[in-house]
This record gives structure tokens, sequence and C-alpha cells, in this order.
């Protein structure tokens, strides 16, 4: 197992449900998960899969319908050492010494997370002032360094300039910069690049990986694009359903995916298809969090679900040391249920 | 496909469009002179960056945005700028557009039958009530929807139920030709393969024609016959699918293509991210202006003299 010390932010069998008009939805389903110092982590799954909520927990910006209902979530970063139990947190003040200084995020709507009022170099300014307390030609100096970090050129001119001056991609850029004005060690992107074009997406993916080695980040990036994932991350974890199913490094989840739902989500890419004949699609719809999932929740929509798979829920099993999945297909008495065959196109290079 | 080659009909054809918005005296040419042609059956992808100019040539094409330049000729008839009544109302029923967006492009405040049925009030004006709604039961069964659902509103379904609503409200109008704007793009993974399959399976049975709008490359390449290329308004390349991903020649497609995020980790990890400058790569354009040129059999580029030569020596090797 992993030194407590490569651990930066450990997440114990975390649940979290939220009150709707009287019922009860149970978003985050028993997520176990260690976040390593350094490490680039990949969250995948489909929309409503409990993403944004699981990550919303590490900065503390749950909507107030939502409460952890059990489990636990430490943060091993601190300057000083000290281990803080992030899950129990009460108030808006404790959240302060974590917010924006130890851990970031950049959230689902770019267009929403700037302020269209004010103009891009007072908006930077406000992050760097409240955390560092640099005033004046300091604060505008630095303002314009962080600006340059994120590759806007121009910074000079830009400075003074409103949001809407900006294009989609320098927009993200700018959100970026304020995100890591005040130095945090671990930053969540979620769903960063999803407005963009190809183009411009993978410059921000460069920004990203260029900013994680310059200030020693670790990032945790959500996502829906297996390409990015390719592309970003050292590890990927799968989500379905409000809970983690497999969680691997990048190589092995895909070229040794385990779970049915993974081979599912990477059967359907477009790049795997063939011309002229249909696309895999998965049939069906994830389950209703209203009611308590019972078994492997895939299972209903995974068409070469054992019995098993609707009465109980599988447990990890362990692929490699690094690499697990929960699927009853790893018991040792399963029987041997192939990958589809249009997996083998996706192939290791190196 | 490819024996079909030979005597492909004309569906759509588009010389030299321009489309300028803005004032008389501060326009901007958002489209400047783009041509090309569209056969019957098959899906034409259109690609390029955001801004680029690719919403506003389905648009000039559905008579959406007036045309500053050029023509657009369907089935041999002129259909841009000032048309009769009666031509006016054929391309309205027999060109169809499904929109970028699902959760957006949809009238929230109507009932999914209306949203449905709003296009044949006026091509089939005097048409029965029950017969209406038959034709709105039969489009929702066309798209995998149930008719139980014409009485709900939109908000109450889902993204990949919202498009195939987008796409019932264009096939109800028995269109020839679809102009699919990004019809995924907002949609979630697992979703996007349905509907992609739809709109491969109505094809089929329909002989149906697509300009399929998008910047996802790997869905292009899995969708389209032959693909054009598109930057800030002017098309620069445009050939056979395949040709265009194995000899991509125009720097901005390459560039295009470099930038396609594969779900392989080895390779993605490794690539080479080509970037356009198209001052340094069209440095001579001042004097020698690049010409829109067929270099290949069914392979067009934007290119001058100079560029031309090089690429037939890429074409060669
Ligand atoms: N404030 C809330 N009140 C009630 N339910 C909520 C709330 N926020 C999220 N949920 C529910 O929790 C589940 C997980 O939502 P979440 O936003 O984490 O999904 P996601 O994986 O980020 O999806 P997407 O890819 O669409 O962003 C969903 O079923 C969602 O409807
Ligand atoms: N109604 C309009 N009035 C003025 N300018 C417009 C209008 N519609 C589009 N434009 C401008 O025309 C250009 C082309 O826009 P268009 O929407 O066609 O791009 P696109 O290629 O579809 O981009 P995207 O991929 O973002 O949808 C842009 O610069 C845009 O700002
Ligand atoms: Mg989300
Ligand atoms: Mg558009």
């Amino acid at each position: 197992m992993e030194q407590k010390n490569d651990v930066i932010l450990s997440v114990k069998n975390l649940n979290v449900k939220f009150n709707l008009r009287g019922k009860v939805l149970h978003a985050i389903r028993g997520v176990t998960l260690d976040v390593h110092r350094g490490e680039s982590l990949a969250i995948v799954g489909e929309s409503g899969s409990g993403k944004s909520v699981l990550n919303k927990n590490f900065i503390g910006l749950l909507d107030p319908n939502g409460f952890i209902s059990e489990g636990e979530i430490m943060y091993y970063g601190m300057e000083n050492g000290e281990p803080q139990l992030l899950s129990g947190y009460k108030k808006d003040r404790e959240w302060l010494k974590i917010r924006g200084k130890e851990v970031s995020m950049i959230m689902q709507d770019p267009m929403t997370s700037l302020n269209p009022l004010k103009t891009i170099g007072k908006q930077i300014g406000e992050a760097v002032e409240k955390h560092q307390g640099f005033k004046g030609a300091r604060l505008k100096e630095e303002v314009l360094q962080i600006l340059r970090d994120v590759g806007i050129e121009d910074p000079e001119r830009r400075y003074k300039q409103y949001p809407h001056e900006f294009s989609g991609g320098m927009r993200q850029r700018v959100v970026i910069a304020i995100a890591v004005a005040c130095r945090p060690k671990i930053l969540i992107c979620d769903e960063p690049t999803t407005a963009l074009d190809v183009t411009i997406q993978a410059q921000i993916l460069k920004l990203l990986k260029e900013l994680k080695e310059r200030l020693n980040l670790t990032i945790i990036f959500i996502t829906h694009d297996l390409g990015v994932v390719a592309n970003i991350a050292d590890r990927v974890a799968v989500m379905y359903a409000g809970d983690i199913i497999e969680i691997g490094m990048v190589r092995e989840v895909f070229y040794n995916p385990q779970h049915p739902y993974t081979w599912a989500l990477l059967s359907s890419l477009p790049q795997l298809g063939i011309k002229g004949e249909d696309l895999y699609a998965i049939q069906g719809t994830p389950p209703n969090l209203f009611k308590e999932v019972v078994g492997d929740a895939f299972a209903p929509r995974n068409p070469q679900a054992l019995a098993i798979d609707f009465v109980e829920q599988p447990p990890y099993f362990d692929v490699s040391p690094t690499h697990r999945a929960r699927t009853w297909l790893l018991d040792p008495r399963a029987p041997k249920v192939d990958p589809p065959a249009c997996l083998k196109k996706i192939q290791p290079s190196l | 496909m490819e024996a079909k080659k030979e005597n492909r009909e004309v569906l759509l054809s588009v010389r030299d469009l321009e489309v300028t918005f803005g004032s008389r005296r501060n326009p901007f040419k958002a489209v400047k002179g783009v041509s090309f042609d569209i056969y019957k059956g098959e899906t034409f992808g259109l690609v390029g960056e955001s801004g680029s100019g690719k919403t506003t040539i389905g648009r000039a094409i559905m008579r959406i945005h007036p045309t500053s330049g050029g023509e657009v000729i369907y089935k041999g008839e002129k259909i841009n700028g000032k048309i009769s009544k009666e031509l006016d109302k054929k391309v309205i029923s027999e060109i169809q557009m499904i929109f970028q967006d699902p959760m957006a492009s949809l009238n929230e405040r109507a009932k999914v039958d209306y949203i449905i049925a709003e296009g044949t009030y006026s091509t089939k004006k005097d048409l029965p009530k029950k017969e209406r709604m038959e034709l709105v039961d039969n489009s929702l069964l066309d798209v995998g929807l149930l008719p139980e659902f014409a009485s709900r509103f939109p908000h109450e379904f889902s993204g990949g139920q919202r498009q195939r609503i987008g796409i019932a409200r264009a096939l109800i109008m028995e269109p020839n030709f679809i102009i699919a704007d990004e019809p995924i793009s907002a949609l979630d993974v697992s979703i996007r393969a349905q509907v992609l399959n739809l709109m491969s399976k109505l094809q089929r049975e329909r002989d149906l024609t697509y300009l399929f709008i998008a910047h996802d490359l790997s869905v292009m390449r899995f969708i389209s016959d032959r693909i054009a290329v598109i930057h800030k308004g002017v098309i620069v390349e445009l050939a056979e699918c395949e040709k265009l991903f194995e000899h991509p020649l125009h720097p901005y497609t390459q560039s295009l293509l470099s930038a396609l995020p594969l779900a392989d980790p080895d390779k993605e990890k490794n690539k080479e991210l080509i970037v356009y400058h198209p001052d340094e790569c069209h440095f001579d354009y001042a004097d020698n202006p690049p010409e829109w040129v067929e270099i290949e059999e069914g392979h067009f580029i934007l290119a001058n003299a100079r560029e031309l030569e090089e690429y037939r020596a890429q074409l060669q090797k």
C-alpha cells in the first residue's frame, strides 16, 4: 500500500445525500480514494454520476441541501503538517484556510466564473491581494506576471480589458490564472475544456501540464472526454452512479479495462467505430438515486450481467497494486467473460 | 459508395458564398466566398474552429441569414436572394436544421406535440387536427420516443431525448436534406452513440443527405463521406474523409488533426501539436494570392503556385 506521506487527500467510504422536496437522493455512495501528491488524476463518468458533487466536498462548496451522511475526508497538505479532517468542517471560516490556498477549483461553467463588470486585471488582482497581501504597483506587477504565465500575450493591454473582449480560450486561461493565483497544492478542474475547440483545448491542456510541473500541483481533472483523459492523466477513476467502479494507472484502465461499464464507455467511442456500422451504444439509463441501489449499479444495463450482480454489491478486486475494479467478473468463481472485441483497437504502443 | 462516384447527383451547390454581418459602414464578412457541392445521399462534414462560420453557412442555406454574394443552388434552382413563394415553401419543407444546443433550441413553454408539429402549420395549413397528431406520433416513434411524450414539456426530458425531439421536429417535414449543427456536442458520451446511430439509420432508410457540422474530428471521421475544413470564413481544404485524415495537405488541416484527442494514452502522450501560423506559411500571399484548386480527383485545396508545387510533391510520396 502507499505510504501516507504520498497521499495528500484521503477519502474513506464517503456518502453524500441531498434533501430534495421531502425525498433523499444518495449522490455519492461509499467512495474511497487516495489522491497522491503531484499526480494528475482524471475522474470520468457520464452525466449525473457524481463527479462534481464528489469534488465540491474537497473545498466545502456542497450545495446547502447536501450533507455527508457517512465517511471522512482527510487533507494532509498543510505547511505545518497537521492533518485536516475536511469532512468535519462546520463553518465557512474553517474553509477559508483551505479554499484557494490549499485546494482550488475551476468550475464547470466558464461563463459564470468571471465577473462581466470588472476588468480582467482587477479580478486577478483581487484574488492575489486576498491571499498574498500585495498592493499597488507590486500587485500589478504580480498580475501581469500571472497573465504571462498562462500564456496571454500583451498583458499590459489585456489587463485593462473586460471578459467579453476575450475569446473562450483566453477566458479559460484567466480562470486558470485566478485559480492558481494563491499557489494552491491541489487544483480541481471540472470540465475545463468541454466548451472549447480542439486546438484551443490542446493548448489549455498543455498549459495545465506546464503549470503542474512549475507549481508542483496535484491535479484532479473531471471530464467525460476519454481523449482528454489519455492526454493529461497519470491515473483514472471511473465513476458510475455515485461510486468509483474502477481505478488504475491510465495505461491500465485503457489497455486492460476490467469493469463492464468501463468497457461500454470505451466501446462507444466513435474512434473505435467502423464506418457504415452502428456504434456501440449503452442501453437504458443510470439508476434512480432516490432509491437504494442493490448489487452492481450497472447490472440492469449490462447484457452480460451475472445473477449475483443483481443481488450483492461487488467488492474491489485488485488487478495490480495500482489497479482495482468493483466487478464480480474478477471473482475467481466467475465465468470468463471477454471484453468487447473492438477494444483491441486500443493497444499499448510504447 | 465508391461505385456510385461516376454518376453522383449534386443535391446542393454552393458557389462563392458570402455572408456579411454588421452595418454598411462597419461590415464584418463571416463567410468569405466558399464553394462546395453536396451529393445526394452523402454526409458532408464541415469542420473548423469556433467562429469560423460553420453555423452561418448552414443558416445561409436555410435562408435564415441573407447572403451578400454568391449562389446557393438546390436541385438546380437558385435558392438564395429573392425567390418565388412556391420555391420558398419547397425549401422550407425539404431542408431542415437540427440545432447545436438541445437545451436551448426548444421552446420551453410549448408542449412537445406543438414543437414537433410547428413546421407543418405553414406547409400543411389545412390538415385536420387528428391527422397532424398522427404525424407527430409517427415522428416520435421514428426517433425512438413514445407517442405519450407528446403532451409533456421539453424540460421533462434528458439531453439525448431533447435532441431526439429536435430530430423528430425536422423529420415531420419529410426533408431530403438535413443540416445537423453540432447535433451531439452538448450530449453526454453515453448518449452520443445513440443519436449518431439514429441519424445513420434514418439516412439509410430515407436516402437523406446531411450537412454535418462539428468540431469533434473523431465523430467526423466516423460519420462523414467527405469533409471540408473551414478557417476564418474560408474553406481551405476539401476531400474524401479518409484521404483527408491520411494525407492532410493544408497546414491548418494538419494542425486540427494534430490536436484531435485520442483515447489512447501512449499515442496521446507522445503526440506533437502542430501550430498553424498563417503569416509564416502563407508569407507570399500578397504577391502570389491563393486559388481554390482541385489538386487530385475530389481533393480541393486553397493554395498559391508555390504551395501547390509543394503539395504535389507531398502527394507523390
Ligand atoms: N443541489 C442538489 N440537489 C439535489 N441533487 C443534486 C444536487 N446537486 C447534484 N445533485 C444530483 O447528484 C447527482 C450527481 O451530480 P453531479 O453534478 O455530481 O454529476 P456530474 O457527474 O458532475 O455530471 P455532469 O457530467 O453532468 O456534470 C445527480 O443525480 C444530480 O442530479
Ligand atoms: N447574427 C450575427 N450577427 C453578427 N455576427 C455574427 C452573427 N452570427 C455569427 N456572427 C459572427 O460570425 C462569425 C461566424 O460565426 P458562426 O456562428 O458561424 O461560427 P461557428 O463556426 O458556427 O462557431 P461555433 O463552432 O462556435 O458554433 C463569428 O465571428 C460570429 O461572431
Ligand atoms: Mg459535473
Ligand atoms: Mg456554430
